[in-house]
């Protein structure tokens, strides 16, 4: 059974269409992540979900109910913003227990339930403080375990840890990997950040344009990337693109191809620099990350090349090298449309 | 050295702004500075003064500051005292300039009225003159002479087959044609008594008089009691006497016993005045001012008739004076203008407005006040109650008295409050007041 | 110090000096003098006299000036919170988008925009006992110039506590400031904290005040106060102009009425000086209460 269906779901800011028949299905105690660069309509997916924006079209399902035209309140979702919406009047116990006030239970079950959702989120030691005085990631964690103090059919995080800073965001990711594994519960969260989505999610959804460009886990994701904005999008440095006809030939056994113009796609790490018969390319400028070094390089027919190499393997600015890349490294794609080329 | 001219420069600014800076300029050049206060007619009146005077005396030159109200005259004549620019002449009643008189504002005439080849103060009603005179010296010059009549509309007395008010009538009188001349919309008597909310109210009352000291007075004195302990030292509002007590029953017996006056929520929605000149009102006790309004009638005809007699007949004096300030920079300046209002000339034009009784003797026996044209025809009224005018006290605290005596008698009138409260809250209430007075 | 500091230093005090010109030659000295003329006798003609403290010992025994500071307190008491309630009221009512919300909220600012005087006069004719709308519209229906209930309408000008209530009522339709600054207020609210509210499934009731008023509060509290010291203020010409202090004796007498009666028609300035002293003792007095009030608010919530 389905944790939560979007079916054919369309939404309007205003006079513009911000989601186009966007068609979703979470399983049951699946996390998945909806990825996209700002202003695809992630957002707006979360918000169609808890009911804070009508749909224009299409039916929400959440735990098999309809919910289209519930309040948000009778949906049993929770919910994690980006600004955590945190009370500033409030303790960090009244925070938690906020949900469980309005709906009238009783004072001191609220305050057992709240204690217990702040041990499960690591915040317990926090309850007596005001917001004010804690910091982002505390403050990340009362957010989490104010929606944790349900136990909705779903949860739902914009952004969570886009506020914190890099080394508390990667703590925070495996933790609220952790949590969601401990409690098994429906979670969809949005982020623009591909790292962590592939972390994160059971499944990926990728959208572009209030559309959904792919959804997959996250193997499938980056493995076979159903678009070149996927493909693009997904990865660091982004996916090297070129005119599939013979700018750059690929080793190895060859598909089938076309009699039409495809464009030809490869990771940065599948690029290899001294291939005999590789295309002739100059390197333009070589980034260092610790162990790894980016070369930018441009091939003889003007076409940008980023290839990943080993840092002690790099080559020098201004050098001459030889491109190669294997076929079964690489990605084809429709130019028009985007579309995978499938053999 | 900047720094210091910039300081002075801001002393400067603020000494300008909080007006103490010294005025200058030559006496030739400044207009005298008249402060007034009035209905638009009547500082039309003044308006046409002005112009008289300075066409009959090239580079003469007056300038009128309007006052919106009495409240305002004085408000603007203190602080204009006190910040050292006060108005050259102000024009104030008698019962309102005590408390100026006594604080040395007020320029003493004697040497100037000595010295005048224009003025004669025999010329003038002694009443008037003497209700100006403060420790025996003569500060003010009375513009006019004016009492209370009751004016009445002929027309509708005439419609309702009502005798009209005659000359020596009794209280008695006044209260019966009241009752007689209160009607309702379908022109039958009615008693204005009722509570609100009843099936038919008056459309016409009999009479309009506001509860006042300077109404009720003349009633107490024409039944032989008086207002004050005494008059010449008052030191408390005294209508505990049988006489007093009896014309103020009679007086807050107009609304409660008779119904015959405007109850005080139709007061608030239409004063008596409009009320009068639209025709809802049949008689109102009143002064001379209200004359140059209801010139303006022309709906129905109207007269004026003498006030009703208890035993003998006795008037209040209301007078205005022209009043020179003792800060007055320009004062030759103001006494020439001062003359020419005060003499004939003066006194007949603004006469002719109708505003005023004249205080000039020849000149109220003339057409000007006169004027068999203009309505009431009955004008020889004011001048056969000149010679019973009695004036109210003039202590210095005098408007503080009268403020407070208008709120106990308005209670006392439409809230129907106890007598005997009524009379000890006057008398108790005012002898502080009293205490702090000073008498001229 | 660093020289560019001096410098912006400087600009600060160049720029503030007109300001403070003002203040102190137009405010302060006037004020000072005020409270050295409390202790003396002066009628603005002759000279002042040292009193000492004469004036509050008569003021102390004066009733008028004892049923004006009552009916300050009173109206203050009253009114300060009616307004800011309305305030708030009409703010949360408009401060979404919608249809007709721009001219809703115009409406509003309206009789703060029109001159006092003017404003007063107005009221004068909405209140006429007979003739104006206020009570012709409270007549319809009724007999005999009853309402509809069978009863007398107000008696706004002649009834002392109908007369206090349209002080207040006058007073409260020109709360268009605090409207303002209310609806900046609730506009400058996060909107996820009531998306939150909304998926907690709070009630309107609960959002108010388990949300917006606590949020709000500090606002509240400053504009109470601000209201507080204006109100002895916004009394004056109400009273003015539409009642005159009545109906008799001194039903809507305020202290800035009574101030301005002894001080500029009975000549007694000094006195005057006096009550306005005990005026602004009272209201610091007040302010320092609701600034302790707010003071301890913040500490509990907002640190």
């Amino acid at each position: 059974m389905s944790g939560l269906i979007l079916d054919g779901v369309s939404a309007a800011y205003r006079d513009t269409t911000v989601l186009h028949e966007v068609d979703l299905t979470v399983a049951r105690g699946e996390l998945l992540v909806v990825l996209g660069p700002s202003g695809a309509g992630k957002s707006t997916v979360l918000r169609v979900v808890a009911g804070l924006e009508p749909v224009t079209a299409g039916r929400v399902l959440i735990a098999g109910r309809d919910v289209t035209d519930l309040r948000p309140g009778l949906r049993n979702v929770s919910m994690v913003f980006q600004s955590y919406a945190l009370f500033p009047h409030l303790s960090v116990a009244e925070n938690i227990a906020f949900g469980l006030e309005v709906r009238d239970t009783p004072r001191r079950e609220a305050r057992q339930r709240a204690h217990a959702a702040a041990e499960t989120v690591g915040c317990a030691g926090l309850l007596d403080r005001r917001p004010g005085q804690l910091s982002g990631g505390e403050r990340q964690r009362v957010a989490l375990a104010r929606a944790l103090v349900r136990e909705p059919d779903v949860f739902l995080l914009d952004e969570p840890l886009s506020n914190l800073d890099l080394s508390l965001r990667a703590e925070m990711r495996s933790e609220l990997r952790a949590l969601h594994d401990r409690i098994g519960a429906t979670m969809v969260h949005v982020t623009h950040d591909q790292t962590e989505a592939l972390v994160l999610a059971d499944r990926i959804a990728v959208l572009r344009d209030g559309r959904v460009e792919q959804v997959g886990t996250p193997d499938e994701i980056w493995r076979t990337p159903a678009s070149s904005f996927v493909a693009r999008f997904v990865g660091s440095p982004a996916m090297n693109l070129l005119p599939a006809d013979g700018v750059l030939r690929p080793t190895g056994d060859a598909p089938a191809l076309p009699d039409e113009p495809l464009e030809l796609g490869f990771r940065p790490e599948a690029v290899t620099l001294d291939a005999v018969d590789g295309a002739p390319a100059t390197v333009d400028r070589v980034e260092v990350i610790g162990e790894d070094a980016y070369a930018y390089l441009t091939l003889a027919t003007g076409h940008p090349v980023v290839a990943r190499v080993p840092a002690a393997r790099r080559p020098d600015r201004a050098a001459a090298v030889r491109v190669a890349v294997r076929w079964a490294d690489a990605h084809l794609f429709h130019p028009a449309t985007g579309h995978r080329f499938v053999p | 050295m900047k720094r210091k001219a910039l300081l002075a420069l801001a002393l400067c600014a603020t000494l300008a702004v909080t007006g103490c800076g010294s005025g200058s300029g030559s006496a030739t050049s400044t207009p005298v500075k008249l402060l007034v206060f009035g209905a638009p007619e009547e500082l039309a009146a003044y308006r046409t003064l002005i112009e008289a005077y300075q066409d009959a005396r090239p580079g003469e030159r007056v300038q009128l500051i309007e006052a919106s109200d009495r409240r305002d005259l004085l408000a603007r004549l203190a602080t204009s005292v006190a910040g050292g620019a006060p108005p050259d002449v102000f024009l104030m009643n008698y019962r309102f300039y005590g408390q100026f008189a006594a604080k040395g504002v007020v320029e003493s005439l004697d040497e100037r009225i000595a010295g005048s080849s224009l003025l004669d103060p025999a010329d003038y009603y002694p009443v008037a003159m003497e209700a100006f005179k403060w420790d025996g010296a003569q500060l003010c010059l009375p513009q006019n002479v004016s009492s209370l009549a009751v004016y009445y509309n002929r027309t509708l007395f005439t419609k309702y087959g009502v005798p009209e008010p005659q000359a020596g009538w009794s209280w008695n009188d006044l209260v019966g044609t009241a009752t007689l001349m209160t009607r309702d919309d379908r022109g039958l008597v009615i008693k204005g008594t009722e509570a609100e909310g009843a099936a038919r109210l008056p459309a016409v009352h009999g009479l309009g008089v506001e509860p006042s000291i300077i109404r009720l007075a003349p009633l107490v004195w024409s039944n032989g009691g008086e207002i004050v302990d005494d008059p010449q030292r008052p030191t408390r509002l005294a209508l505990d006497s049988p006489a007093a007590r009896e014309a103020l029953r009679n007086l807050v017996d107009l609304r409660l016993a008779y119904g015959v006056v405007p109850t005080d929520a139709e007061v608030e929605a239409e004063d008596d005045e409009s009320r009068f000149l639209n025709g809802r009102l049949a008689m109102l006790m009143t002064s001379r001012r209200a004359t140059t309004n209801f010139r303006t009638i022309t709906d129905f005809e109207w007269d004026v008739a003498p006030l009703p007699i208890y035993r003998q007949p006795v008037g209040v004096l209301h007078s205005d004076a022209y009043c020179m300030t003792t800060g007055s920079k320009n004062k030759d300046a103001a006494w020439r203008f001062m003359e020419y209002a005060m003499d004939a000339e003066g006194q007949r034009i603004i006469a002719a407005t109708g505003r005023t009784v004249p205080s000039h003797i020849e000149v109220s026996r003339s057409s000007a006040f006169l004027d068999p044209n203009q309505p009431p025809r009955n004008s020889q009224v004011f001048l056969d109650a000149i010679p019973t005018v009695r004036a109210l006290p003039t202590v210095s605290t005098w408007p503080e008295i009268e403020d407070l005596s208008y709120g106990i008698l308005e209670n006392a009138m439409h809230r129907g409050d106890k007598l005997d409260d009524v009379i000890r809250e006057l008398d108790t209430k005012s002898r502080p007041m009293f205490a702090r007075g000073e008498n001229g | 110090m660093t020289r560019p500091d001096t410098r912006s230093r400087r600009q600060l005090a160049l720029m503030l000096a007109p300001y403070l010109v003002g203040l102190v030659g137009l405010v302060l000295l006037p004020a000072l003098v005020t409270l050295a003329l409390a202790f003396t006798e002066y009628d603005l003609l002759r000279p002042p006299s040292w009193a000492g403290l004469d004036n509050f010992v008569g003021l102390t025994e004066d009733p008028i000036f004892r049923v004006a500071l009552l009916n300050s307190v009173v109206f203050a008491l009253v009114a300060v919170p009616l307004r800011v309630l309305l305030a708030l009221g009409l703010a949360l009512l408009l401060h979404r988008r919608a249809v007709g919300v721009g001219t809703a909220r115009t409406t509003v600012l309206l009789p703060t925009a029109v001159p006092e005087i003017a404003y007063g006069l107005l009221w004068l004719w909405l209140f006429n006992p007979l003739y104006g709308p206020i009570n012709q519209l409270l007549r319809i229906g009724g007999e005999h110039g009853l309402t509809v209930l069978g009863r007398t309408p107000p008696q706004w000008l002649t009834d002392p506590t109908s007369a206090r209530a349209g002080i207040i009522l006058m007073s409260l339709f020109t709360m268009g400031e605090t409207f303002v600054v209310l609806l900046a207020a609730r506009r400058a609210l996060p909107r996820d904290v009531y998306e939150l509210a909304a998926i907690e499934d709070a009630t309107g009731w609960d959002v108010f005040r388990r949300v917006t008023l606590p949020l709000m509060a500090p606002v509240l509290a400053l504009l109470a106060v601000r209201d507080a010291i204006a109100s002895l203020h916004f009394t004056f010409v109400p009273a003015f102009v539409v009642t005159d202090g009545g109906p008799p004796p001194y039903s809507t007498t305020y202290l800035s009425l009574f101030v301005y009666q002894t001080g500029f028609e009975y000549l007694r300035y000094g006195y005057a000086a006096a009550a306005t002293l005990v005026m602004m003792v009272l209201t610091l007095a007040a302010v320092l209460v609701q600034w302790r009030l707010i003071r301890r608010y913040r500490g509990r919530y907002l640190s």
